[in-house]
């Protein structure tokens, strides 16, 4: 059973090696065979330990491949955790990123370099894979900066287009922001407890530290702070929107299904130690409610298509933050699984219409698709209505178990945040679907002629994440009982943070979420296909994410880069270079004055004898 | 102030001014002649201390060769002396001037420490200082030193000989 | 007997010959010097012998002859030769072994 762990773990990595060396040899049909099988068997690695585990009765379990760091105070093997939190995150990672290789193989197939693209995807569900199985904190910090490496790999994929490759750059530099706080975080983990296995930890901070002790609080808002870059949570969003530039797959992938939810996983993994601090709690709470609404308010007025979604997933990470800061964790697992499903459905569906009108994201030049794409518009539809939370559809059940649990923790304020993005939510996305697809078509009649609907390569994997958007919600709901998913994560604890009530149509805020769902997507409805020509131009702050990008280039990057002008025009020229030159100019002057002893001279040899003598004499004698 | 005190004083300004002479003198030949002059004092000197072999020998290798030797190559130069005066000196003379002053400062401090020391109570055996006396003590308790000498004294005639070879 | 005085002598000698070797530029008068300071160590050497009562300070000093006149000698030939390659007697002129 190790066997497994393992397998799965290494074989996308086996995948991104063979597709490196081989790069010139294979052609492309093999390559994305290769790269699709990886991640296929990776799958059925992962699904048959979770067979055994749950018939077998196992417990959580780690695995040790070698002692990576046997230093006494870091204890950093290379563990692997096996356990429902980590199995369940792997399934998603390598069932989703399955199918989003089957649809890449269509998506990229114009391109020329198309082994790089699949070498760098197979690297990337590795790094994520790494992350997840981590049982030890210095591990899952090499998967979390792998991760950022693949991340900006594949945004940059067109790297000569000056603009992905400036996007790229900002991903990663926002990202590594968030890894100082994390490396931070992991150094004082390894002063407080002088390891980094995650599970010896959890059990001893419990019993070494008192609930809220300030340490603990630092520590876990350091990695908080890391969370926060890599989830693209307030401030540190502003990556995400530009990481559209990158292939839309890649965004499905990364950005929506699997690297922005590591964020998630590391708050959720830790979970013990952040029950401690409370504070901590609550600032993660706040930060999610904050960014969901900001993220929301963004969206809405968005002009291009894969920004919409991206502005959605900063919101719907906030809420799964939210979820978390009141201790609700298991909201936020089943929340990241159909978010999963459902954002990668939305994504991938987009791609469609983006691929086959070669390029385009800009709604202002879509409308009307709808007859174009006459499978492709049901998916997103589908799509759409399921983020927005409309029964009985997956995301539904999620977000409804946030929100009740925020209602019944007694947090009424967080509670309509979460209520009031929900509305958002359901606004913004029926508003781009709107846009997209119905209504009159703004292209010229010749460039819609040639618009077909997509491959059947990319439409298969789409329709079966259609079918898990609308069917996940069983995972994590059940009428009367215990849900599937609840009791799986219920063994590692992570629960929720009140007993959800029994039937869920019978509280009110059940059908206040519905009812704000509805009136969310009828609005846009409304305003997008009777008024769409009069009220199409969206406010210019929101476009421009209340200009936030605008105030950290001129708040942190102009004065960085006027420092770093001055260091290396002015600074380093004449401080170190000059006191190199100092050291030179002292060794050549004092040789050149001892020089001049030696002169050849025979008297002054002679009077240096006699000052030696003198010396003998005086010391002779006192 | 007995005869031997007096003989001593005298000799002891004799050779001071000789000495001064040596290191004063405009041309070198008058620095060989006061050279002389020390030499032979400095042999008086010798007898007064009962030390006559060694008196004779200083007259005899001193007086006799090595001034000789001095005064061929002063000879052989003597058109060049002049010419020294002529030209600028190569070493500092402050360096030269404070070494000087150095030493002359500690010679003075240490002869301050050697003030009375006195002699030994006149128990001189028999045939201190004469031939006999220092040949036995030369060919019996010092040979090895003394035949290392004469090694040595071959090894610089020899190369001195050949240092003073013209090339051909 | 006082030796007091002739250990003055010996030093002043030896003084003079230093100082000699410092201020006088000719070669030859440059060598007079230190034949100068070799007599004056060999009258410490004959005074103190006296006071001991031992020939080991003669001893010394006939040793001291010997190797003062070999020396002497090769000096000599050194001095001959650099004036036939340099045509001066000057010793501040002999500086080719500088660094």
């Amino acid at each position: 059973m190790e066997y497994a762990v393992w397998l799965g773990l290494f074989l996308p990595l086996a995948g991104f090696l063979i597709l490196t060396v081989s790069s010139h040899y294979i052609g492309r049909r093999l390559t994305g065979w290769i790269a699709c099988f990886t991640i296929l068997m990776a799958f059925i690695c992962f699904a048959s330990l979770l067979l055994i585990y749950t018939h077998a009765d196992m417990t959580p379990q780690s695995f040790t491949l070698y002692n990576w760091i046997p230093v006494d105070k870091i204890q950093a093997g290379f563990t692997v955790r096996l356990d429902p939190l980590s199995l369940v995150m792997t399934l998603i990672i390598t069932g989703v990123g399955f199918l989003i290789h089957v649809y890449s193989n269509g998506y990229m197939e114009h391109e020329e370099d198309f082994v790089r693209y699949f070498a760098f995807l197979n690297f990337f569900v590795f790094c994520m894979l790494l992350l997840v199985l981590a049982g030890n904190l210095l591990l899952l910090f090499v998967g979390w900066e792998g991760v950022g490496l693949a991340s900006y790999l594949l945004i940059g994929y067109w790297y000569h287009r000056p603009a992905a490759a400036q996007a790229a750059t900002k991903a990663f530099v926002v990202n590594r922001i968030g890894d100082l706080g994390f490396l931070l975080g992991l150094l004082l983990t390894f002063h407080l407890f002088g390891t980094g296995d995650i599970a010896e930890i959890s059990d001893r901070a419990g019993k070494e530290f008192a609930m809220g002790a300030p340490v603990l609080g630092l520590l876990t808002l350091l990695l908080f702070i890391g969370a926060v870059g890599k989830s693209a949570q307030l401030p540190l969003y502003t990556w995400l929107p530009d990481a559209m530039e990158g292939p839309t797959p890649v965004s499905a992938l990364i950005h929506a299904a699997t690297m922005v939810t590591a964020g998630v996983y590391l708050v959720v993994r830790m979970h013990p130690v952040f029950m401690l601090t409370p504070s901590t709690l609550h600032l993660v709470g706040a930060v999610g409610g904050v960014t969901s609404l900001f993220a929301a308010l963004c969206a809405v007025g968005q002009t291009d298509l894969k920004r919409v979604l991206a502005y959605s997933t900063v919101s719907q990470l906030g809420l799964m933050f939210l979820a978390c800061g009141i201790g609700a964790f298991y909201a936020a697992m089943f929340h990241l699984t159909t978010h999963a499903f459902v954002k990668a459905l939305l994504f991938l569906s987009a791609g469609n219409v983006v691929h086959m009108m070669h390029g385009t994201t800009d709604m202002g030049k879509m409308g009307g698709l709808s007859k174009v794409f006459p499978k492709t518009h049901w998916l997103f539809l589908t799509g759409v209505l399921a983020m927005s939370g409309i029964p009985p559809l997956a995301a539904f059940f999620s977000k409804d178990l946030i929100l009740e649990q925020e209602y019944l923790a007694g947090f009424e304020v967080l509670f309509f945040i979460a209520l009031a993005a929900s509305l958002l939510t359901g606004f913004y996305l029926t508003r781009a679907y709107c846009l997209a697809f119905t209504g009159k078509s703004r292209l010229e009649d010749h460039v819609l002629k040639a618009v077909k609907e997509a491959p059947p390569v990319m439409l298969i994997p789409v329709s079966i994440l259609a079918f898990l958007s609308i069917a996940g919600g069983l995972l994590g709901f059940a009428f009367g009982k215990t849900p599937i998913l609840e009791g799986f994560l219920a063994e590692v604890g992570v629960t929720l943070a009140e007993k959800e009530p029994s039937n869920i149509f019978l509280s009110p805020e059940t059908w206040l979420s519905i009812l704000i769902a509805v009136i969310g997507v009828g609005t846009a409805a409304l305003i997008y296909t009777q008024w769409a020509d009069r009220l199409r131009q969206p406010f210019a702050f929101l476009t421009r994410s209340f200009y936030v990008n605008e105030l950290y280039w001129k708040g942190i990057v102009v004065p960085l880069k006027a420092l770093s002008r001055f260091i290396a025009n002015f600074f380093e020229p004449k401080v170190f270079d000059g006191s190199i030159q100092a050291v030179t100019y002292t060794a050549q002057g004092v040789s050149r004055r001892l020089q001049e002893v030696q002169s050849g001279q025979i008297r002054s040899y002679v009077a240096w004898m006699v000052v030696g003598t003198v010396i003998l004499i005086v010391y002779l004698v006192i | 102030m007995t005869i031997a005190n007096a003989t001593q004083w005298i000799l002891a300004i004799v050779l001071i001014f000789s000495s001064l002479g040596i290191v004063l003198a405009r041309k070198p030949v008058h620095a060989c002649l006061s050279f002389l002059l020390t030499l032979l004092s400095l042999a008086v000197l010798y007898l007064q201390l009962s030390a006559p072999f060694i008196a004779v020998m200083q007259v005899l290798v001193y007086a006799g060769a090595i001034l000789v030797i001095f005064m061929f190559v002063i000879v052989l130069f003597q058109d060049a002396h002049a010419q020294i005066d002529k030209v600028q000196a190569n070493s500092a003379p402050l360096f030269l001037t404070f070494a000087a002053g150095a030493f002359l400062a500690s010679l003075g401090f240490l002869g301050s420490r050697l003030i009375g020391i006195e002699a030994s109570k006149d128990k001189l055996f028999e045939g201190y200082g004469s031939v006999e006396a220092l040949g036995k003590a030369l060919y019996v308790d010092f040979f090895f030193p003394f035949e290392a000498v004469v090694l040595l004294f071959l090894i610089a005639v020899i190369g001195a000989l050949y240092i003073g070879k013209k090339e051909i | 007997m006082d030796l007091s005085l002739i250990i003055f002598v010996s030093m002043a000698m030896f003084a003079i010959g230093i100082i000699g070797v410092l201020v006088r530029r000719n070669a030859l008068i440059f060598f007079l010097s230190i034949e100068l300071m070799l007599n004056a160590g060999n009258l410490l050497f004959v005074a103190f012998s006296r006071q001991w009562g031992n020939q080991i300070g003669l001893v010394w000093v006939f040793f001291v002859l010997v190797v003062a006149a070999a020396e002497a000698a090769v000096g000599l030939a050194i001095i001959i030769n650099l004036f036939r390659s340099k045509q001066v007697v000057d010793v501040d002129q002999y500086n080719l072994l500088r660094g």
